[in-house]
């Protein structure tokens, strides 16, 4: 799969970064500048360095530059969230998606909402504590799915079948909560599920950067351990890596940089696995670079996604997750099919 | 040898060991002797291996210690330990696009920190592992791209760039053709010989167990059967006890099965166990060599051609045991 790149990747790392960077700028404007109404990307720039007229200010900073941030966030975070769990793991397949913490997480929002809602369908406690529910969510998912693989927990196949079982029954219950609960709830928590990043304030993207950064900081400390897992857990062990407590560390911080993407991005599949794997093949083995290429492809990605159903869907509004499906599935596929010589 | 057992490197003392119900090892004590190959053997599930991976604190032992020195080694942190004990997995396994040298920096793993990221003793330490173990040219090569001698080779290379005094080594010529198992096995000699590694070895292979061992340790359902020297241990008796089977010891300079005996001008006693004394590397190398060519005979291939060939048993007219 990864054939001839790997070689050369190290050497030109710091180069793919810097690339990745500047098209992920590029793609941020033009995901300001598209819309109902365009605006020229030197306006744009012009309005977030603060010179800009009144209602392109109105525009560009309340209503798409939210959206815009949120999905690089997300985007971003599910995608380290990705790195983390394919390094972990072993397994290229892993991710957030497939281990079920999306839909653990959205089932966490789920509940929370219908949990904590009056008898008016009005939250009675802040929504700031959405991003906590998914993490639950999250959290309890990816735990039971370790509980039910039990002692082998290190064969990645076992793990990625009780990951996608637990996550069908989390996205059944989810279903069921939502079809038995009032309108106002099931379209709340529609915010939960396949990819919205509409409706953002900026106190959410407070809320959500709040929780993000330390996570992702964590996940940078925990990556300078992350090189001998690459190794068979003997051998990972024989050069002082303490994998079973650390893989422990590694998928409770996944599960929590997913958590907190998807409780307000909603459950965007497949940028956990392509991200992550892309960014392999493009910057090689090296942790750091690993983890920020996975950060910038994810972001790159969610932005684009949510850019192309913005325009190329408008009115109507497409879920992003529904582009980073068409997308990503085939590329599960084609990973899976990849992968006969050596299952295990 | 009763001296340097006196000086153990590692001491296991009362070690029992038990997979959830099923106990593996009894209440075992073993003293490893510093500078010195010990090899473990016995029958499958006789819990050599477990044992091993007990010295390197992968299992939790339900009783008993394991001692490094004077110290437990159930205080040290993994860090530590694995600055002092370096071991090679049975079936050890890295992805197939990791490079020679990523593989064997990973052996340096536990001398970085975050406050001492990569020094110029890493490099060292990685240069003098490669050129030890003869894949220096190997460097930039793909694992997925090496035979599996030069892979075996690689992993030994990672182990030894950890620069651990004692070098636990869990069958490492299990899947290797019989002539990269004598090259494997006489690099580990060669780490416990120039290097001066305590080397802790299970093998499964009994010829090649006494012919590398200072120290032979026989395990049998958990418990130490025998130990002692090669010459001490290698009797039908003993065999018989440990293995519960009859295998004769075979005196005679050739034989089928085929065992990997001397040279027909070497005295032949106990399993042809009268080995060169250390520091005679020559004559050593040489006699592995002609080993080899016997055991690559017997397979029906021809080893390679030297110039100082040894007398071949078939003309040697002086020896008439054998016929």
């Amino acid at each position: 799969m990864s054939g001839l790149t790997s070689n050369l990747a190290p050497a030109r790392a710091p180069a793919v970064l810097a690339l990745m960077a500047l098209a992920f700028v590029l793609l941020a404007l033009s995901g300001v500048a598209f819309g109902s109404t365009w605006i020229p990307l030197d306006q744009v720039t012009k309005v977030i360095l603060g010179a800009g007229r009144k209602t392109q200010n109105l525009i560009v900073l309340q209503l798409r530059l939210p959206r815009v941030v949120i999905a690089a966030l997300a985007g971003g975070s599910m995608a380290a969230a990705g790195f983390l769990l394919q390094k972990i793991t072993r397994n290229s397949l892993a991710s957030p998606g497939v281990l079920g913490v999306i839909d653990g997480a959205a089932l966490g929002v789920v509940i929370f909402l219908a949990l904590l809602s009056d008898e008016s369908n009005s939250l009675v406690t802040s929504i700031a504590y959405q991003p906590v529910a998914a993490t639950i969510g999250a959290l309890a998912a990816i735990a039971t799915v370790f509980i039910l693989s039990g002692r082998r927990a290190s064969s990645a196949i076992r793990l990625l079948l009780f990951g996608i079982a637990i996550a069908a029954v989390a996205k059944a219950i989810t279903i069921v909560m939502m079809l038995i609960g009032p309108i106002y709830r099931t379209s709340q928590a529609r915010a939960g599920s396949p990819g919205r990043s509409t409706e953002i304030n900026w106190s959410e993207i407070r809320v959500t950067a709040l929780a993000m950064l330390p996570l992702l900081l964590l996940a940078l400390i925990a990556a300078r351990k992350l090189p001998p897992a690459d190794l068979d857990e003997v051998s990972a062990r024989g050069v002082g890596l303490d994998l079973p407590v650390f893989r422990v560390l590694i998928f409770a911080l996944a599960a929590a940089l997913t958590a907190v993407s998807v409780a307000f991005v909603g459950g965007v599949g497949f940028i956990g696995l392509m991200a992550p794997h892309l960014a392999r093949l493009s910057v090689g083995r090296n942790v750091y670079a690993g983890l920020v290429g996975s950060f910038l492809l994810g972001a790159i990605m969610l932005v684009a996604a949510d850019l192309i159903v913005r325009v190329a869907f408008a009115p109507i509004e497409v879920p992003a997750g529904t582009v980073t499906a068409v997308i990503g599935a085939p590329y599960f596929l084609f990973l899976l099919m990849g992968r006969q010589r050596h299952d295990g | 040898m009763t001296d340097s057992a006196m000086d153990p490197r590692i001491s296991v003392d009362n070690l029992s060991l038990a997979y959830g119900s099923v106990s593996v090892l009894n209440a075992l004590s073993l003293p490893i002797p510093k500078g010195k190959i010990t090899v473990l053997a016995g029958p499958n599930g006789c819990g050599k291996s477990t044992l091993l991976r007990a010295i390197r604190r992968l299992h939790k032992p339900s009783g008993g210690h394991v001692r490094l020195g004077d110290v437990d080694i159930s205080t040290l942190n993994d860090r530590m330990l694995a600055r002092q004990i370096g071991l090679l997995a049975q079936s050890p396994s890295a992805p197939d696009d990791m490079t020679v040298e990523e593989l064997v920096r990973l052996g340096r793993y536990p001398h970085q920190s975050m406050m001492q990221p990569r020094s110029g003793d890493d490099a060292a330490a990685l240069d003098r592992a490669m050129a030890g173990t003869g894949v220096d040219h190997l460097r930039k090569r793909r694992l997925g791209s090496l035979s599996g001698g030069q892979l075996q080779r690689v992993w030994i290379a990672m182990v030894l760039a950890q620069e651990t005094d004692v070098v636990c080594l869990d069958e490492p010529v299990n899947h290797l053709d019989m002539a990269h198992q004598l090259d494997c096995l006489d690099l580990v000699r060669q780490l416990n010989v120039d290097f001066g590694r305590t080397v802790v070895l299970v093998l499964h292979d009994l010829n090649s167990a006494a012919r590398y061992a200072d120290r032979l340790v026989f395990l049998r359902d958990g418990a130490i059967a025998a130990s002692g020297t090669p010459e001490e241990l290698m009797t039908e008796a003993t065999i018989a006890r440990v293995f519960d089977s009859t295998i004769h010891g075979d005196h005679r300079p050739r034989s089928w099965p085929p065992a990997l005996h001397p040279p027909a001008d070497a005295e032949q006693h106990n399993f042809g166990l009268k080995r060169p004394r250390r520091p005679n590397r020559g004559r050593q190398v040489r006699k592995v060599l002609v080993r080899r060519d016997i055991a690559l005979r017997s397979y029906g291939c021809a080893p390679a051609a030297r110039q100082t060939d040894p007398p071949r048993p078939a003309t040697a007219p002086s020896d008439s045991d054998w016929q």
